[in-house]
């Protein structure tokens, strides 16, 4: 439904003012940090301050990977591997196992199901700060500390519960007539799941994949007790060590900051529509 | 040959007991309908035919096979679901060939048959669509073609047409009706509708809360009713039941009517029955379906007509209730008019008002 | 083997769990079992550690100290500790104020939005692109717009010719206060922004037509119709929020970490210093618990009141 009501002129250009002004707050921070990453540094320090970029420069990223001679920059690219070595085999892992949990929740009703789906929800609760602490105890006595299977460990239970209660709604939106027409048709249970669920669950199970690699990608609390040398660092680490050098370079910082956004960008991008779907579907129906 | 037998099949959901123990034999090339209220137990029969709800208790077998432990995929049969259940990602004719595709028929084979049955369904044109895009009739067709291309032993169908509209149930009616004359398959469908089950069925099973009611063919259910629930449940519009005490020979209603009961009854003297009578055994003079031999007559006011054309439904009380009667032939009747009608007493039903049965 | 008396013989239970694990009702489970397993060793066994480290004076550099039972001692120095009750007190007003304004923000956001007949496409994915900033991009991003010197807010309201004197937006308590739950608010208004509006779009014509038809003006309308309609959105987007609402941690570490002088402490913050900086791992877990117990709270709070709304709409969805 939109605009069912009829508006005076003024009301409607109210309205027009109202969102162009919200969407420029919403825009507008995000967008400065990433012109900063193209401008060099003396504009952005300059004052009065220079509005209008005068110079364009890729400068920025090209120190950040050592490829400029002017400073040494932080092991960026091995930040930026790192991260997404941890983001993706987490993700590829977590799918895997939530969507057999959500599956199980999803077509099959067994004893302790409605206290399991809790607790797995409650173990979303805990925030990562306050795992951080017993984690780093346990992954130094495990010797998995600052290695990139101890994040990915971590980072595979953190995307669990929330990859269960999206791909349960989406396998729910599956008639189960479906799954039961191809056993007569033919099919194990487990070909009926694979050649017919799977199959319909895909751009769901999609999203719920980007979502978790989001989620890994952007994560900081754990990431940062959980590292401690460019063996494992993630790039939201990077981030936090380039902020906290003497010399503060803010259109390196920006073009950092710029590195991390951009995948998250066309990531989420791609999935907004299920996004939306997902996170009201669970929840409503 | 697949004959299909159950033998005190239960069903129980933890400690609730939907189906009772019930017995039924299906003949081969039978078509076969499970009638009756929603909650009455036929869908979970059909599905524990189908092998898609486990037994509980008793057994069923298809063919000399009892089927209890086989997974649906091994019982050889076929089945149309309520919502179809065609395969969104799939078009026409994949959905087809699936089950063929899955029992690795070879592909020549497999297109040979899927044309077939595309030709008995008048499917050609659309064989390349998507589910989502047939519309109602075309994909119950589909569903349809699906279950015959696999050459099952058993055919089952629930409640196929209840999300057609009227006029499309009636065709697709007819349709089943003409794919079992061609088709010969032991067939158990299971609807609601009692029209459906009438018209389709060789022999109609009447189900309530989780038992069978009545067994029989079209005819025997609609003239020999076995009690008051089957009485009420098949024919349209409904018996008229009344309650009635016996008195002599007659059955003495709440307004003090007496009808003459028909001989051979085993009464006694002020036993409480029911009575009952079709709408089209009771009707204006000159205006019955039958021969207007042994009646009684009654005069009363018109309270609701309801032209249908080829008839007309009247309502007038009788015995302190609200009964239905049919006029054929009809002409215009007014609210408050009185009419003469003649109640046919040779199609008169006696039941036994305490436990419901025909006497 | 004997003989025995017996007639049959009776299932081991080995014998009874192997029969359970090919049977039909194993499926869930084995389905679940790898799921049950990772939680198991990634957040139960490391809670129940930090369980127990919470009831130790444990100090990271000296190990043996892990075994120091001291019964309530942290919990008691933490009830009378009153940098804690600061931060507490703090954090809980932080999670009401934000998520109460980032509701009231994102319902009014999603009313307008609403209304616009074209374009609405481009404005979701507008709205969509604060959610794919990671609080430590959040944290930076406003650590550089409200920076006094270079900031794009103190630049502004320069040359705007509002200010002479910077604004130290992060130096000062209150004002680095502000800042936080601003930085905050933008992060995270657009998720209730773009859920209610998915729920606005869901919202079925006819009990609106209907109260028009019955003569409500458009607030009743608003008021009767709409709002409770929205309500379990409203609750899903709150459930969503507190679950990950420590995730402001992140954000708070990098514009302030707590400062100036504790002013913007939060209970994470305050635990990780607590932890690695002063090494005192037990009382750290001891705040652990607390801020632990404060998020389920939160969470089971607006479930509670989602699933209670769920039934309340009955069939109407």
């Amino acid at each position: 439904m939109s605009a069912m009501t009829i508006e005076k002129p003024w009301q409607r250009w109210a309205i027009r003012i109202g969102v162009f002004l919200a969407m420029l707050v919403l825009t507008v921070p995000g967008l400065w940090v990433m012109l900063t990453a193209f401008r060099p540094n003396i504009e952005v320090l300059a004052r009065p301050a220079i509005w209008i970029p005068q110079n364009w420069t890729l400068d920025n990223f090209a120190r950040l990977f050592g490829l400029s001679a002017s400073q040494q920059g932080l092991p960026v690219a091995q930040y930026f591997i790192n991260s997404l070595v941890i983001s993706l085999t987490s993700t590829l892992v977590a799918i895997v196992i939530g969507m057999a949990g959500g599956y199980a929740f999803a077509r099959f009703s067994f004893r302790g199901k409605g206290p399991m789906f809790l607790a797995f929800m409650l173990s979303r609760t805990v925030p990562g700060v306050a795992l951080s602490l017993p984690l780093f105890m346990l992954w130094a006595r495990l010797g998995i500390i600052d290695t990139s299977f101890g994040l990915i460990l971590v980072y595979m239970a953190i995307n669990i519960p929330f990859t269960i209660w999206l791909t349960d709604g989406f396998f729910r939106q599956i008639p189960i007539d479906l799954s039961e027409a191809a056993q007569i048709d033919g099919c194990t249970r487990w070909q009926a799941f694979w050649k017919i669920e799977f199959p319909l669950a895909r751009s769901g199970l999609a999203s719920a994949a980007i979502f978790a690699f989001l989620t890994s990608w952007n994560e900081y609390a754990l990431a940062s007790q959980l590292t401690r040398t460019t063996a494992s660092k993630t790039m939201p680490v990077g981030l936090m060590d380039f902020t906290a050098q003497f010399t503060v370079d803010w259109t390196g910082m920006s073009a950092m900051a710029v590195l991390i956004i951009i995948p998250a960008l066309v990531l989420t991008f791609i999935v907004q529509k299920h996004l939306i779907a997902g996170l009201t579907f669970g929840g409503v129906k | 040959m697949a004959e299909v037998r159950l033998n005190k099949v239960v069903k129980r959901y933890g400690k609730l007991e939907t189906v009772h123990g019930i017995d039924l034999e299906i003949a081969h090339n039978e078509f076969v309908v499970l009638v009756g209220p929603s909650g009455c137990g036929k869908s979970t029969t059909l599905r524990m035919i189908a092998g898609l709800e486990e037994i509980t208790g008793g057994t069923i077998s298809i063919g000399s096979r009892v089927v209890n432990a086989l997974p649906p995929r091994e019982r050889n049969i076929s089945m149309v679901f309520q919502s179809y259940a065609l395969y969104p990602h799939m078009s026409v004719r994949d959905n087809l060939g699936f089950g063929l595709k899955i029992a690795n028929m070879a592909a020549p084979e497999i297109e040979k048959r899927v044309n077939e049955a595309a030709e008995i369904l008048g499917l050609g044109p659309y064989m390349d669509r998507l589910p989502a895009n047939l519309s109602g009739g075309q994909r119950q067709r589909v569903a349809m073609g699906r279950a015959i291309v696999r050459n099952p032993d058993v055919f089952l169908f629930d409640e196929p047409l209840s999300n057609l509209d009227a006029k499309l149930r009636g065709q697709m009616r007819v349709e089943i009706k003409k794919l079992h004359q061609r088709v010969k398959t032991t067939v158990i469908y299971v609807t609601h509708d009692q029209v459906e089950a009438m018209t389709l069925a060789d022999r109609i099973v009447i189900m309530r809360d989780g038992h069978i009611e009545q067994v029989g063919t079209p005819t025997e259910v609609f003239e020999r009713p076995v009690n008051v629930f089957v009485a009420g449940f098949i024919g349209s519009p409904p018996m008229n039941q009344l309650d009635a005490v016996v008195r002599g020979q007659m059955a003495v209603l709440g307004d003090g009517t007496g009808v003459p009961l028909p001989a051979g009854l085993v009464l006694s003297e002020g036993q409480q029955v029911v009575l009952g009578f079709r709408p089209e055994s009771f009707a204006p003079r000159g205006h019955s379906l039958h021969w207007e031999g042994a009646t009684i007559a009654v005069s009363r006011p018109v309270v609701i007509a309801e032209p249908l054309g080829t008839e007309t439904i009247l309502f007038v009380e009788l015995g302190g209730k609200d009964v239905q009667g049919k006029m054929l032939n009809p002409r215009e009747v007014h609210p408050g008019e009185e009419l003469e009608f003649t109640l046919d007493l040779s199609r008169l039903h006696v039941f036994d008002k305490a436990s419901g049965r025909r006497l | 083997m004997t003989t025995t008396t017996e007639p049959y013989s009776r299932p081991t239970t080995s014998e009874g769990i192997t029969a359970f694990f090919r049977s039909q009702k194993a499926i869930p489970y084995l389905l679940l079992l790898p799921a049950i397993l990772v939680i198991l060793s990634v957040v139960l066994v490391p809670l129940l550690l930090s369980f127990w480290t919470s009831f130790t004076n444990y100090n990271l550099t000296k190990p043996d100290t892990l075994y120091n039972f001291i019964g309530l001692r942290n919990y008691q120095r933490l009830m009378g500790n009153a940098e804690f009750w600061w931060a507490f007190g703090r954090t809980f007003l932080f999670i009401t104020i934000a998520l109460n304004l980032e509701m009231l923000l994102g319902l009014g956001l999603a009313l307008l939005v609403n209304k616009i007949t074209w374009g609405q496409r481009t404005l979701r994915t507008i709205m969509m692109f604060p959610m794919m900033f990671s609080p430590i991009l959040v944290g930076f991003q406003f650590k550089y717009i409200f920076n006094d010197s270079i900031g794009l807010v103190n630049n502004a309201l320069f040359d705007l010719g509002l200010i002479s004197q910077p604004i130290p937006w992060l130096v000062d308590g209150t004002l680095a206060n502000f800042s936080i739950i601003f930085a905050e608010i933008w992060m995270s208004t657009s998720i209730f922004a773009i859920l209610l509006l998915a729920g606005l779009m869901a919202l079925p014509r006819e009990p609106i037509e209907a109260a028009k038809v019955d003569g409500c003006n458009s607030w009743q309308v608003f008021r009767h119709i709409t709002l409770p309609f929205l309500m379990p959105f409203v609750y899903i987007a709150m459930t969503i929020r507190s679950l990950d609402v420590a995730r402001a941690y992140d954000m708070v570490r990098i514009m302030t970490n707590g400062g100036p002088a504790g002013r913007t402490e939060l209970l994470w913050t305050l635990m990780t210093r607590t932890g690695y900086q002063n090494s005192q791992m037990g009382m750290a877990n001891a705040m652990g618990y607390v801020s632990i117990i404060l998020s389920i709270v939160f969470t089971f709070y607006f479930y509670r009141k989602l699933t209670a709304a769920r039934t309340f709409m009955g069939g109407a969805q």
